[in-house]
């Protein structure tokens, strides 16, 4: 029962930040904004649309959305939602996650290479280095957690409340805060992609899906929607463990973490130039690097 | 006494190549090699399922020493790998070298299979010989075979070239391998792998180590002795590039075990350790990131075996490391991971080369950028590539993830319980990192050739190869799968060796990475499950609705054309401007500069040069050649200057005699 309520508000989570994005985004800017659950309507929109493939392609192009929003989904399964237990778990799954989500990645970085198209190549070269860049963040993110909390999947790590502890509050708000930029960079958003612009040529993550519609892109939507709650689920599930470790305590967390922070780095702050995203992603893997210092640190209670 | 005569018996069968009918010979070479794959692979399956060691020959006595054959659990798996690549890579051979009957004369085809088979027999041997001289006559035999497989194409001036460079620097690794060797028989008195234990019983004698190191990382292409990798790969026939990176270099990862296994002092272990670790860790960055870069496929492979035998290294310091802090799981789980990351990537290895050989026989180049949209002319091959891709690129469902899940969850217990957090913290930073970039080097691999549209004529001309070649792609495809679908099974025929390597118990081992396996061979088919039910689904929606097609959505552009596609060159562009300090460019042609604002026509054509490369052109080597001219004024053709010079060698060893000196 745990587990299907598990996953279910995880899709809860998933529908809900984009929704939170846009409203924070129109308070900033003092405009009525979007339905809550337009982005919803737009999907099920396209959903019933039919659909245009490009000559240049093959079938791999038509297989793409289905690993994508596959990748994700299985992806998706792997994260806990506080005290609640994912449907699957086991020891190094974090591992599993990381390159579940590389399968997504690689999924569509073909697709777009298979049409042909000079914009999509550029789209997937970007996204093809960023991912590059952002693995160690992710993975040193994930020792950090191993080291403090002494198990290599999801569930172990977060399974516990654990006893008030400066040292690891410290650790973990620092993880929460690595989490949602790792956020920023696999969700496409400012500063390191503008879902919103309208030059293909600065475009990273919309460049790729140019050619799809219908169906196909309905699905790349929800796999997006998938990948960025993982995210910040974990990021959620990181403060959580600190303070109040129940479910109705992390979703709204989640959501509103995300959904607030990316609603006001957007409406505050202009999208990197293209030539500093890589700093940008290469100085998370950096702080990442730097927070599992810390805390190696923190761990041989050396004062500091 | 059966595997001595056996033993003959292939010598002859190999020497009958050059009798055989041309269109035969291929499977003269094939028979030998299946005997002798099936001769070795029966005991071998008997000492993993924990027969012990056997020993197929018993001392054969040669002038210079005493050696014997025989199959401990280590040989054992390196020999399944051997056998089964080596039959996959002569039936592949035949529709490769097809075209060339007509063209080369008899003998030099007969020539070209005698080395094929006495490759495949030689790397048995090696991983057979325990003795120092038959393991190092088994050595020269495979470097010289080697040598005659690099060297088909020897009209080109470029194979020549490469092939001895190939030869010298395996000469210079093997001068290492003598001096390791000579080091245990002044040390021990005697010089098989077993007396090393002696050797380095009291934690003394690293320097031994680091011969071997320096000998057998020659053959595996540890930075920065990898740089006759990306000059022989290019340059051999596509089969032999196969069976070189897929298990040819992995003789070297052999030799690294089964020194390390040796030691027993955990101060030493720790050093060499790192030692691993580091050269691991720097080897397959520098590999990856110059694979990256390339823009011909064949080198751009070369370089990613040159990664994956860092990604392989990395998993074996994390387990040095582990064994001298006394940490049985993360050395079970890291060597696990090494040991899997060996079968593996000879498996997809072998399948990439083969893949490049069948583009490479229909479009006769292997430049990136003079392909694209090869997978509407050859499909199958497309297919199989994509397998291979995804397998490299480690991911799930199949199996390059399995080995770097073990190397990976290794670190990561090593940073949990806080045995050398520091280091395995390293190794998993420049694992990620390699993993990511990877991803880069494959995407753009296979996009520029089998996806988007051809930038050259050949590939409207091209179409599906022979299904004798499909066939020999289909046996490393089929291992991909099956080790990527049901780890814990193929985990079974590891934890023997595993075993033997550290004493650690069976049951142990089994009891730990077993109920993970099986989790990941879940997760791998749920993932499956997922995808096909989603792509069911989304047919099933789209056929009720209108499926149209169109052109490539060129963004209010409209005449998109070929050469705007997105080359290789340009896919790592972003990552070049990153690594600009490892390579040295060539330029040839001017690029279009920023302020032509209709430029005319230009030609432009980069290759970027690893920087190690350069040190093989640095003073030294004009050094060395201007005392081999000098040196070769001796030669003077002339006899009497000859009895001379073996006159003044005499008298010298009788002087030094006299002051006992020798």
């Amino acid at each position: 029962m745990g587990i299907l309520f598990n996953t279910l508000l995880m899709i809860v989570v998933a529908i809900a930040i984009p929704g939170v994005i846009n409203r924070t985004r129109a308070l900033l800017a003092g405009r009525k904004g979007l339905p809550f659950m337009q982005h919803v309507r737009n999907v099920r929109l396209l959903l019933r649309k039919g659909t245009v493939y490009s000559t240049t392609t093959t079938a791999l192009f038509r297989i793409a959305p289905a690993v994508y929003l596959g990748a994700a989904i299985v992806a998706l399964l792997f994260i806990p939602i506080a005290d609640l237990y994912p449907l699957i778990s086991f020891e190094g799954d974090v591992i599993c996650f990381a390159y579940t989500l590389a399968l997504a990645r690689v999924a569509i970085i073909l697709a777009a290479m298979d049409t042909g198209s000079s914009f999509e190549g550029m789209g997937a070269a970007r996204e093809a280095l960023y991912g590059a860049l952002i693995e160690p963040a992710l993975m040193i993110g994930f020792a950090t957690l191993a080291m403090f909390c002494g198990y290599t999947s999801f569930a172990d790590i977060f399974e516990h409340e654990q006893s008030f502890n400066l040292h690891l509050t410290i650790v973990m708000f620092l993880i929460a805060y690595l989490f949602i930029k790792i956020t920023f960079v696999e969700s496409g958003r400012v500063p390191v992609d503008d879902p919103r612009t309208h030059l293909e040529l600065t475009m990273i993550h919309e460049v790729m899906c140019l050619d799809y519609s219908g169906v196909d892109m309905g699905m790349i939507h929800i796999a997006g929607w998938l990948k960025t709650a993982c995210f910040s689920m974990i990021a959620a599930n990181a403060i959580a463990a600190t303070c109040c470790f129940h479910w109705w305590f992390a979703v709204p967390l989640a959501i509103l973490l995300t959904g607030i922070s990316v609603g006001i780095v957007e409406s505050t702050q202009a999208r990197n130039k293209l030539v500093r995203n890589t700093t940008y992603i290469v100085t998370i893997s950096a702080l990442a690097a730097l927070i599992f210092f810390v805390g190696y640190l923190l761990q041989l209670d050396i004062n500091i | 006494m059966f595997y001595l005569y056996l033993l003959l018996a292939l010598a002859l069968l190999v020497a009958a190549t050059f009798i055989a009918p041309l269109r035969h010979k291929v499977w003269v070479a094939f028979t030998a090699v299946t005997v002798a794959a099936v001769a070795v692979a029966i005991p071998s399956i008997g000492v993993l399922a924990g027969a012990g060691e056997i020993e197929l020959i018993q001392s054969i006595d040669s002038p210079l020493g005493v050696g014997s054959l025989s199959i401990d659990a280590l040989s054992a798996i390196f020999l399944l790998i051997i056998g089964l690549a080596g039959m996959a890579t002569i039936l592949y051979s035949r529709g490769y070298l097809a075209h060339y009957l007509t063209k080369k004369s008899s003998a030099h085809i007969s020539l070209h299979y005698t080395a094929l088979a006495l490759l495949v027999l030689s790397m048995m041997l090696v991983v057979m010989a325990d003795g120092s001289f038959l393991f190092l006559f088994a050595w020269e035999l495979m470097t010289i075979a080697s040598f005659l497989l690099i060297l088909f194409d020897a009209e080109r001036a470029e194979v020549l070239r490469a092939a001895l460079a190939y030869l010298v620097m395996m000469h210079i690794g093997f001068i290492f391998l003598v001096a390791g060797f000579v080091g245990i028989d002044s040390i021990c008195g005697n010089s098989s792998f077993d007396w090393l234990a002696v050797c380095f019983a009291n934690g003394e004698n690293t320097y031994i180590f680091i011969l071997f190191l320096l000998g057998f990382g020659m053959k595996a292409g540890l930075f920065p002795m990898h740089v006759w990798l990306p000059e022989a790969h290019p340059a051999a026939p596509s089969h032999v590039s196969a069976i070189m990176s897929g298990v040819m270099i992995k003789t070297g990862v052999y030799g690294v075990m089964r020194v390390v296994s040796q030691m027993s002092v955990p101060d030493q272990i720790h050093t060499v350790g790192i030692i691993l670790l580091a050269a691991g860790a720097v080897t397959g960055l520098w590999g990856v990131i110059l694979a990256a870069l390339q823009n011909d496929v064949k080198r751009l492979l070369a370089y990613s075996s040159i990664e994956n035998i860092g990604v392989i290294f990395i998993g074996l310091g994390v387990a040095t490391l582990a064994h001298a802090a006394g940490s049985p799981i993360v050395m079970t789980l890291a060597l696990c991971g090494a040991l899997m990351h060996t079968i593996n990537h000879s498996l997809f290895k072998s399948l990439l080369f083969f893949g490049a050989g069948n583009i490479y026989s229909q479009m006769h180049t292997t430049h990136l950028d003079r392909f694209g949209g090869v997978a509407k002319h050859m499909p199958v091959t497309a297919i199989l590539f994509l397998v291979a891709t995804v397998a490299i690129c480690a991911l799930p469902p199949l199996n390059g993830f399995v080995g770097e899940f073990m190397i990976y969850l290794g670190m990561l217990n090593s940073v949990r319980d806080g045995v050398n957090t520091l280091y395995a913290a390293g190794g998993l930073l420049a694992l990620a990192l390699i993993g990511g970039i990877v991803v880069l080097a494959f995407t753009k691999l296979y996009s520029t050739v089998f996806l988007g549209s051809p930038r050259h004529h050949h590939v409207a001309e091209s179409e599906e190869v022979d299904s004798l070649r499909i066939a020999a792609m289909a046996i490393p495809a089929a291992g991909i799968i099956a080790i990527g679908l049901f780890p814990q099974y193929a985990i079974r025929i590891i934890e023997p060796v595993v075993e033997s390597l550290t004493g650690t118990n069976v049951a142990y081992i089994d009891g730990y990475i077993s109920p993970n396996l099986s989790r990941i061979s879940l997760t791998a088919i749920l993932l499956i499950i997922v995808i096909a039910l989603l792509y069911i689904v989304k047919r099933r929606a789209q056929s009720t609705r209108t499926v149209a097609k169109g052109p490539t959505w060129g963004c209010g552009f409209t005449s998109p054309n070929i050469r705007m596609q997105y080359t290789g060159e340009s896919f790592a562009e972003g990552l070049e401007s990153i690594a600009t300090s490892l390579t040295q460019n060539t330029v040839e042609g001017r690029a279009v500069g920023k302020s032509e604002i209709f430029p005319t026509q230009h030609n432009y054509n980069i290759r970027h040069k690893d920087k190690i490369d350069r040190l093989l052109a640095e003073w030294w080597v004009e050094l060395l050649r201007i005392i081999n001219k000098r040196i070769m004024k001796l030669r003077t053709g002339k006899i009497n200057h000859y009895i001379l010079f073996a006159l003044l060698f005499l008298v010298a060893i009788f002087v030094l005699s006299l002051l006992n000196l020798i």
